[in-house]
This record gives structure tokens, sequence and C-alpha cells, in this order.
């Protein structure tokens, strides 16, 4: 037997795999998405894009997982800097408490979030008790709620994603520009933050994607008023039993998701090259 | 131009102490070069003046200012790296500019020209586009030196810059820092295990031992007249033999274990019981002859030269000797020195 057949052999269970669990419901998919009572149509995009609630989603799936993503990012990147500087001991625990929350069920964790958030909870209590907010005031059912329980559970995607670059950056190259007239906030800006970018490319990629397909966290926190696009999906098939459209708004998540996608893998193309 | 001051600088990590209290005055202009094994403390020193470690104890001032507890931003330096520690996101040429976009120095007009100039000056010019990963190692070098010089600092320390090039290459790269050294006038400070280097670049050569400054003084002094045991042995790599003084007709002479003698300079008195250092390019070897008599034990081809390890007196003396007579392993050999060239060491 050569290599050549070895190899296919090798990999052909996990291209079956892959052709069976992702390949065909996505073509199942997009074959629904335009099929109407009588054949092919385009019917469900013109439904979902010209009616407005529709876009409204859209467009706030797009806006929060931007938002998400880039306090992500603000966080993850002085963060992964922080662990990779500390001692080991220090590293370890810091990890640790950054994947903590991934080890928890999404349901268990979001649950958490709707003690702390809602009306009588911890926070909302602690910025009436401070006069930051007036009586009434919850955070259970906004937008902020969503942005905050999904920053909690994809900011060790992107930390983790940054730390694995800034890891490697030479410590020799902050010395260096420090020696050069860097102040230490200039050597991070013009030193490890470019240095980082890959790092921060492939997180941003992880957490926009993530947040933008995420359905359990906007649900629980965001409540049925306010519908990202996944929720609005899920709506379709249970509620309203209408398969085909939903079918359609998963075809427009999947190319936009498609369409970010691009700029970034560019983006990494001329980081390496 | 600037004289740099070391005031007894002390550098300890928890109870190891690394050094204990060096004084050094750097005139502006000089060329130093602190030399010593792995581990002496010589890289922690550069790195304090640079300000990448805070002393323990002690003061630095360049140019009649205190900079002790000032960061390595604000100490008008520059410092070329052992790896380079070239920016690999940024080419050449932006490599080079860096430091006078750090240090706010110029328009941006006058920056590229200072870039290009420092580049010309390291003959790299026509690699200005290409990125820090592209080049070998020898162009990475010129790159770092090119960037070191570029703002005309006050101080310019150079960590073991030679140590990752090939031997003709660190040649040529001496020749260079020698030339751009007597052309700029740069105060500089240089690191070095390698005491070739040491003692043919620099104006003054420091020997530094285990945080300690075993000697210092000119490169000539330094090799002709090592002060201790570790200096001549690290500069150059003498020959260490024990010997007692005697006199024989009104000449000092020294006494091996054997009782085999030799003859001294005159003037040399009698301190009874020391250690001779031999360097090994200073000894000869015959077959027969006056001088001291042992026998060849190993031959080292070395090109040019054979290197013989002689046993005399129980010792074994290393000499380097042209290949006009090939002694073999068992040979009998006599070996002698100009009186003048030997060194006595109190022992």
């Amino acid at each position: 037997m050569t290599d050549r057949t070895e190899n296919m052999l090798l990999v052909g269970p996990g291209l079956l795999l892959l052709a069976l669990a992702f390949l065909l419901p996505i073509f199942q998919m997009l074959s629904l998405s335009v099929t109407g009572p009588s054949g092919l149509t385009l019917l469900n995009f013109v439904n979902f894009l010209g009616d407005p609630f529709y876009l409204g989603v859209l467009w706030r799936t797009i806006r929060l997982s931007l938002l998400i993503t880039v306090i992500c990012a603000l966080i993850g990147f002085p963060l992964a800097y922080i662990i990779s500087k500390v001692g080991s001991t220090m590293r370890l625990w810091l990890i640790a408490i950054l994947i903590l929350p991934l080890m928890t069920s999404v349901v268990v964790r979001t649950f958490g979030w709707m003690v702390l958030l809602s009306r009588s909870g911890l926070i909302p209590q602690v910025l009436q008790g401070l006069g930051l907010a007036h009586r009434g005031f919850a955070l259970i059912q906004t937008e902020t709620a969503i942005v905050i329980g999904m920053v909690q559970v994809l900011l060790p995607f992107m930390t983790l994603s940054v730390l694995g670059v800034i890891a490697r950056i030479d410590p020799v190259l902050e010395e260096a520009a420090r020696t050069m007239g860097c102040s230490f906030l200039q050597t991070v800006r013009t030193v490890v933050l470019p240095l980082s970018l890959p790092g921060i490319i492939a997180g941003s990629l992880l957490a926009f994607t993530l947040s933008a397909s995420s359905f359990v966290t906007p649900n629980l926190l965001g409540g049925a008023r306010i519908q990202v696009l996944a929720t609005s999906i899920y709506n379709s098939v249970t509620q309203t039993l209408d398969w085909p459209f939903a079918s359609a708004q998963a075809v427009i998540l999947f190319a936009g998701i498609i369409l970010t996608l691009i700029p970034y893998v560019r983006l990494m193309g001329d980081g390496r090259g | 131009m600037s004289d740099v001051r070391l005031d007894a600088i002390m550098k300890s990590y928890g109870p190891v102490a690394v050094l204990h209290g060096i004084s050094l005055d750097i005139r502006s202009g000089e060329f130093i070069s602190l030399l010593g094994a792995s581990g002496c403390g010589k890289t922690t020193l550069l790195r304090i003046v640079a300000g990448l470690e805070e002393v323990t104890s002690g003061r630095i001032s360049i140019d009649g200012r205190d900079v002790t507890a000032l960061p390595p931003e604000k100490r008008d330096i520059a410092m070329m790296f052992q790896s380079y520690a070239l920016l690999p996101h940024l080419n050449v040429f932006e490599n080079v500019r860096f430091p006078l976009r750090m240090r706010k120095i110029g328009t941006r007009a006058e920056q590229m020209e200072m870039a290009a100039a420092a580049l010309a000056t390291v003959q790299l010019g026509h690699l200005a586009d290409r990125r820090p990963r592209q080049l070998s190692g020898g162009q990475q070098q010129r790159v770092a030196l090119a960037r070191a010089i570029v703002s005309h600092p006050k101080v310019l320390l150079l960590d073991e810059p030679l140590s990752n090039l090939d031997a003709r290459l660190r040649e040529d790269m001496q020749v260079e820092l020698i030339e751009l050294h007597k052309r700029l006038g740069l105060t500089t400070l240089f690191v070095t295990h390698d005491q070739d280097e040491a003692l043919s670049l620099s104006d003054r050569v420091v020997l530094l031992n285990n945080g300690w400054v075993e000697q210092q003084g000119s490169p000539s002094e330094i090799y002709d007249r090592p002060a201790t045991e570790f200096a001549s042995n690290f500069i150059g790599s003498a020959n260490l033999i024990d010997a007692t003084i005697v006199e024989r007709d009104g000449r000092p002479m020294a006494m091996l274990a054997d009782q085999q003698c030799l003859a001294l300079a005159a003037g040399e008195a009698a301190r009874g019981a020391v250690r001779l250092a031999l360097r090994q390019e200073d000894m000869q070897l015959a077959a027969s002859g006056s001088g001291i008599s042992g026998t060849v034990r190993t031959r080292v081809f070395l090109g040019a030269q054979n290197r013989y390890v002689v046993e005399v007196a129980g010792a074994t003396i290393r000499v380097l000797a042209a290949n006009a007579a090939v002694y073999a392993t068992g040979d009998p050999v006599v070996l002698s020195i100009d009186p003048a060239r030997v060194r006595l060491l109190t022992r």
C-alpha cells in the first residue's frame, strides 16, 4: 500500500463524519431555505430582508457581537500580558480562574447572572443603594445583560488566544524598546501590541462567531423581547413552525459569519507574509 | 560626550551577591571592555548602566547627572543586545529610525536622513526595505549596530554583540567597531568573554571575577602585567608553576620542585615561595641547550603552529611552538623563556 492511499484511508473516517454531520445538514438547510409551497423561491429571504423587525434582529446580532468582541479584546489583551509576565504559580492560578466559567454548565452560569442582574438581585440593588440607579432598575432582559453574560463566557477564548502569541514574544524586544526611549506603555503599544495581533485576530474571530451564533445566554438574559438571530431562528422553528423561514435566517447568519471571516483570514495572511 | 561614573555598585538577588561594590570611571569617548567568564557579573553591570536592572546599592551618573533611579528610556543610552533584538514587525529602515521616533529627535525628514546615514555607515542602505528575518546573522548584527548609533547616544552599551557570528565575520566586525569608534568617539562599554576581543578593541580592559574587579588597565598592561593568578590564567591562559626564589652567582633564579632553575630578570627580590606565570606563546622549545628539561606528553596540531604539553617537575606546561621542528610524544625537550617574560605571583 502506498503512503498516499494509507493517508486517504486514515483521513477517511474523519471526512465521512464531517460530511454526514456537517455538510449534509448544511446542504439540507440551504435547500430548505429556498423551498416554497410551489417549488423554488426566494420569498423567505425577501420576507426577512423586507421586515424592519428582522432587520433589527440582524443588526442587533451584529452590533452586540462586535461590542462583545471589542470588550473581550480590551480585557483579554492586558490580562494575557499580565499572565505572561507573572511567575509560574501565579500564572496557573490566573488561568484556572479564567477558564473556570467554562467548566460550569451554560444554564447554571446564566441562571447565576439572572439572580445577580434581576430587579431584586445584588448588582441593581447595590447601584440603587449608591443612588446610581432609580427604583425598579434591573439589568435582566437588557442588551447589557447579554453583553455581560457573553463576555464572561468568551473572555477565556480571547485571552488564551492572545496568551499563546504573547508568551512567544522575546522579552529582550521589550528591553530593547526601553533602551530606545519607550516608556512602559509605549513599549506595550509599539512592540507588544503589534506582535500579538495574530492572537488578537484569532481571539476576535472566535469571540465574534461564537457570540453571533450563541443561543442560551441571549435567550435567558435578553428575554423574549430582545431577540438575536439565534433566538429568532429557534422561535421560527418551535413557535411558528416555519422551517423554511428558520432555514433562511440560518443561511443569513451563516453567510454573515463567512463574510466576517474573509477579511480576518486576509489579515492573518498579511501578518504571516 | 560624557563621563560615566559607577560608584560602589552592589547587586544581589536575594541572598546571592552578584556585584560586590564596583566603582569605575569611564572617560568621555573611552572604549572600555568588561571582560570575564560567564557568571562574573559583567552583563549584570551593563544592564545596570542601561537601567534594565536596579542596583541594590551604589550610584550611577552619566555626564554628571545621577541616573541611578531613572528608567532606561530617560538615560540617553543605546544598547546592542547579543541576540540583536530587532523588531520583527518593522523593516530594517524603521528599526533604525525607531529610537529617533521614540525619543522624538528631529523632524520626520531629519529622522529619515539620520536613519539613512546610520544604515550607510554599516553599508546596508540597499536592504532598508527588508524585514529582519530576511537578513543573515551578520546583516542583522549591523542593523542592530546602526540602530544603536543612530541617535548619537551618550553611552553605547554592547552586550557580547559579536559572539553569535562566525570567526571570519567577527574579525571583520571588530575592525568595523574600531573604525566606527574612532569616527564617532562614542563612550562605549563592551561586554565580552573573549580576551582577544577585549584586548584588540578597547582603550581599557576591566577584568571581572565573581563580581569583583580583578584588574583594570590598558590592554598591554593587562596582557604584560597580570596582577593576580586569576588574571594571568584568564588572559593568555598562562602556565602556573610553583617555585622558590633562590640566588645563584648573585642572580635571582626560580627553583622548581625538581631543583631545576629558571633565570629571572635581575632585580627580582628573593621572595621565597612564589608561583610562576609562563605564557605558552612566550616559551621556546628545543631538543637541547640551556633551560629546563622535560618530556613531551602530547602534541596538538594547530595549523600554523603546534601546542605541546610538556611534563616538567611533575607539572604540565603548555607551549606554543612554530612548526620548524616536530617532537613526538616521549621526546626529551628543553624549555627556555626570556627572563623578562616570567611573571611572579605571590603564593
